[in-house]
């Protein structure tokens, strides 16, 4: 018996910390989208699903569709970068760990600062246009910002190392002997990587995929800086149902919506990655 | 005793100073918008004192029984106001509230822009394309758009509403982005050209970017002030009452008006700013361009709802 009850009694803190801090606000936001929009804000009686209603009109679709797409591209441009990265740090003879820190280490610096540092060098007058410009290469400053491109940009900038981590954790355990074979066989380098390597770190890239593709859903602060307000995405959409639209009930259904969602994307990866161990 | 304040809106030594004029203790705590505050005061017992509300939140305010009634008797000092903040249209007897600080909503512009805005219409224009700027707010975006069809910025109506979004919408194109005070130092760099914007936070930028300047709209625009209020729930009425007529004391709100460059509500208090302050066209105009100016006012919820929904189409059109 005591054997059993041990590991239960350590799970104990843990579980009552997620109780507290994530199924309880939870179930009031589950409550929240269920009444009615208070005047000034709050919420107030009678019980009414008209806010999932609203849900599904087209705008907010579509909405929930560009996200999805902006979201997607991002987490494909990540994997596009973060793969031969990490396939070098995996194979690299010496300096692993010092590879590996110099990816995490953009993380010792706030997100919000390093996003504005990207809206210093890619305005008007920014860095990058102030360069071509005196190179002579353009005559009128190219338009980088406030842009969709510009959004994607800054999600890939910020999510790139949740691709590389997990990637590089399959890639390091990968036996070397496996690509030598291919080789020996008769594949060209590139098709061993292709046929051989990346089948073989599937799970890391659907861990990668998962971490990367659900925070860009529900991104607000990027959209908002680098898309200069201009390109609206689901977290934005929730962010102003709390604040300027004082529409309670309907921030708190859009955002289960959207969890429910994301939800569903994390189990799908989840058992595509089963499958494959 | 507690007070909750926009940031920015004393100057540095107004809080200390009144804490060893009155040897008390204040907790001085600042909020980013005028929901935030609502949003922490609405349960009262937030544990504040005094906040500082805009004119269009003093009315559903008192209606939510957040206000306490003033003593007028309590507060000589309410007669420093200017004339016209004696009796403003949302308490005309100042019986819930004391204006603070007032600004009005016009456009902020580079004198070495093709043309001098002069009107919403300007923004429009190729002369700015995607060199221009709108605040990131649905009441002043909703603001402009009603001006520019010789509405009020207070309308409610659909069919003004709706031919409001697509003006907006047909905005989008010359827009480079929908900025609110972060636009300070791109317009400052040279970036954008012309934006909307707060007369006051104009006036902090053309202090430091004299080649900027500051107009108001001929179509009409929009005013608001923000107000001094005690709370129901104020369990320091007494001090309250203190700091509330320690703010009305010219020397103090000149100081502050002096600090913030904001334009004071407080006659006496004006009389006292440096010339360059007490006659800046950008934070006092005169009285036949104010005439062009109009109140913010409260929203009934179905309006509210309607704007909301149109400005998620105007956002992601």
């Amino acid at each position: 018996m005591t054997t059993v009850r041990l590991p239960r009694l350590f799970l104990l803190p843990s579980q009552w910390l997620l109780g507290a801090t994530v199924l309880a606000p939870l179930l009031v936001i589950a409550i929240y989208s269920l009444l009615t929009r208070g005047a000034y804000g709050g919420v107030t009686g009678p019980t009414t699903l008209g806010s999932y209603g609203r849900v599904f009109q087209p705008i907010y679709l579509y909405i929930l569709w560009r996200s999805i797409w902006v979201a997607a591209l991002s987490t494909v441009l990540c994997l596009i970068l973060a793969f031969p990265l990490a396939f070098y740090i995996a194979r690299a003879a010496r300096n692993r760990t010092l590879l590996l820190n110099l990816v995490m280490l953009p993380f010792w610096t706030s997100f919000l600062v390093r996003t504005y540092a990207w809206m210093f060098l890619l305005r008007d007058t920014g860095l990058l246009n102030t360069t071509l410009q005196r190179l002579g290469l353009i005559h009128v400053p190219i338009p980088l910002l406030f842009n969709v491109g510009a959004v994607v940009l800054g999600l890939v900038y910020g999510y790139l190392p949740f691709m590389i981590l997990p990637l590089y954790a399959t890639l390091e355990k990968l036996d070397p002997s496996l690509l030598e074979a291919a080789l020996d066989l008769g594949a060209t380098p590139a098709s061993a990587i292709w046929r051989v390597a990346v089948p073989l770190s599937r799970p890391g890239i659907l861990a990668g995929c998962a971490l990367v593709f659900i925070p860009c859903l529900g991104a607000y602060l990027t959209p908002d800086l680098m898309g200069g307000g201009k390109t609206v995405m689901i977290g934005n959409l929730v962010q102003n149902q709390f604040t300027n639209a004082r529409d309670w009930p309907f921030g708190a259904a859009l955002s289960l919506v959207f969890l429910g969602l994301s939800g569903l994307v994390a189990v799908g990866l989840q058992r595509r990655g089963d499958q494959l161990l | 005793m507690n007070v909750y304040n926009w940031d920015n809106y004393v100057a540095h030594e107004t809080v200390a100073d009144f804490e060893k004029l009155h040897q008390c203790q204040v907790r001085y705590g600042i909020y980013a918008s005028a929901e935030e505050m609502l949003a922490k005061v609405i349960s009262g017992n937030s544990g504040w004192d005094v906040v500082f509300p805009s004119n269009s939140f003093i009315g559903p305010m008192r209606e939510l029984g957040l206000l306490l009634q003033l003593q007028k008797d309590r507060l000589p000092n309410l007669s420093n106001l200017e004339t016209r903040f004696q009796a403003p249209e949302w308490d005309r007897t100042l019986d819930w509230c004391v204006p603070y600080m007032h600004s009005a909503t016009g456009i902020l512009y580079s004198r070495t822009a093709p043309i001098a805005p002069r009107a919403w219409a300007d923004l429009w224009s190729d002369a700015y394309r995607r060199r221009v700027t709108m605040l990131d707010d649905p009441a002043e975006v909703f603001g402009a758009c009603l001006k520019r069809l010789g509405r009020s910025v207070n309308a409610v109506d659909e069919n003004t509403l709706q031919a409001a979004r697509d003006l907006a919408i047909q905005q989008k194109p010359f827009l480079r982005a929908y900025l609110s005070e972060q636009v300070r130092d791109q317009i400052a760099a040279g970036d954008v050209l012309a934006a909307q914007m707060w007369a006051q936070v104009a006036q902090v930028v053309i202090d430091a970017a004299p080649q900027l300047a500051f107009s108001f709209p001929a179509e009409g625009f929009a005013l608001y002030a923000d107000n001094i209020c005690i709370l129901q729930e104020s369990r320091h009425q007494e001090l309250a009452y203190e700091w509330v007529n320690y703010l009305l004391e010219p020397k103090v709100a000149a100081t502050i008006a002096e600090e913030i460059s904001g334009a004071t509500a407080n006659a006496q208090a004006r009389a006292l700013l440096p010339e360059r302050l007490r006659h800046n066209p950008v934070l006092y105009p005169s009285d036949e361009v104010l005439a062009r100016g109009e109140w913010f006012r409260p929203l009934p919820a179905k309006a509210q709802q309607l704007r909301d929904r149109y400005w998620t189409e105007i956002k992601s059109a």
